[in-house]
């Protein structure tokens, strides 16, 4: 026996509908594992997905699910919560989904560092439409909308992120699926937002006008543009230019989470307390 | 109804679920020790399909497993595998020398001419 997937997985939808070598597979299957390891019940959880590859990640797994309209899983994801505070709410969006359509939800829901996770699976690409220009496709890149090679700056997700204020921030990598499982399992724990961007493949829709026709060649191609953190800040500026760092780039357990701020209010609203004021934070502005 | 695909078929270290296999290779990149390869079959839709060719040699890593998409690979548990009575083998250097081989042979089993 291995390890059980058929316990979390709807079977009758198997094989997955992605392409061969597609990294949502993997990714899918550290959640799993990581929900496993966890040991929570499968009721206790609900999975949002948007529009695109990756909102045909909660088709799969047997949880509470939610396949919503594009860019605005989170937004559907933070009712859920704010209604059941007691449940792990997991949204999964692809680079299109979060940053371009849905971007003013992802940065206002790490502002307000509510309780979920939010996993970014960025594959460089809008893969399901047949290739064009993202938020995040390098530049030079050939693409169905920039067919002389693209111009637009990239989003760096992680940055965004920070920036924001969302309380737990990691980039991982699909070829490192131990290391992944560890660190979702990390950023479910974690009280607060937790961004997670992980780094996926798109070998069919960005691989085969860019000279990376086969999924290895992909993998080597995300292998080459990534290093780990601990080797990263290590480095020069110039060193830095082209690389994104992998690991926890950031992580406040100290920041207000937004569900417990949201029961005070309720609190008030009830007459068991008087009204909030500044002296109820820590960090007022 | 038929057994589940994670149960081990007969005390193997590694076995494949053929129904999800799509082919994509990334199972035979990653294997240390050249326990796996592609072999043609002109029902898959790339045109073949994986085999395992040398399970005496497979480590339980579980790397294969981790890194396969579409759930069409298992490896078995460690500690249940002891407990049956067999062992996991070491990594030797022939292992790792077939290994760069199926590699240069583009992914496909020694058998078989790599082009694709």
């Amino acid at each position: 026996m291995a390890f059980n997937y058929d316990k979390y997985l709807r079977l009758e939808k198997m094989p997955t509908l992605w392409c061969w070598g597609c990294g949502d597979g993997v990714i899918l299957k550290a959640f799993v594992r990581a929900i496993e390891k966890m040991g929570i019940n499968q009721d206790d959880i609900c999975v949002v997905s948007g529009i695109g590859c990756s909102g045909r990640f909660s088709s799969y797994v047997d949880f509470n699910t939610v396949h919503t309209t594009h860019g605005r899983t989170v937004a559907y994801a933070t009712g859920i919560k704010l209604s059941r505070p007691d449940k792990l709410v997991v949204c999964v969006a692809g680079d299109g989904d979060a940053l371009a359509i849905g971007g003013n939800h992802t940065i206002h829901a790490c502002r307000r560092n509510i309780d979920m996770t939010m996993i970014i699976i960025n594959n460089f690409i809008y893969g399901l439409t047949n290739s064009q220009t993202s938020p995040t496709t390098p530049k030079g890149m050939w693409t169905v909308s920039q067919k002389a090679g693209n111009i637009d700056p990239t989003f760096d997700t992680c940055d965004l992120a920070i920036a924001s204020g969302a309380s737990f921030v990691a980039r991982e990598t699909m070829l490192e699926p131990k290391k992944l499982e560890k660190v979702l399992i990390k950023a479910m724990k974690h009280n607060g937002f937790s961004m997670m961007e992980v780094l996926s493949n798109c070998h069919i829709n960005l691989g085969r006008k860019n000279k990376m026709v086969s999924a290895m060649a992909n993998l080597e191609w995300i292998d080459s543009i990534t290093i780990s953190k601990k080797k990263y800040d290590t480095m020069s500026e110039e060193e830095q230019l082209n690389l994104l760092p992998l690991g926890v780039l950031k992580e406040d357990i100290e920041a207000d989470e937004y569900c417990a701020m949201y029961a005070e209010i309720q609190e008030v609203h009830q007459g068991l307390r008087g009204k909030i004021t500044q002296d109820d934070f820590a960090k007022k502005i | 109804m038929a057994a589940s695909p994670m149960v081990n078929p007969g005390d193997q270290p590694v076995w494949v679920n053929t129904d999800n296999c799509k082919a994509c290779d990334i199972c035979v990149s990653v294997c240390p020790s050249g326990v796996l390869g592609m072999k043609y079959e002109s029902t898959s839709t790339l045109g073949a399909m994986i085999s395992i060719d040398h399970p005496e040699a497979c480590i339980g890593c579980n790397e294969c497993e981790l890194t396969c998409p579409d759930f069409a690979i298992y490896v078995a548990d460690k500690q249940e595998y002891k407990a049956a009575g067999f062992s996991f083998a070491k990594l030797t250097d022939d292992a790792k020398a077939r290994q760069e081989q199926i590699v240069a042979n583009n992914y496909m089993s020694l058998s078989e001419q790599g082009v694709k």
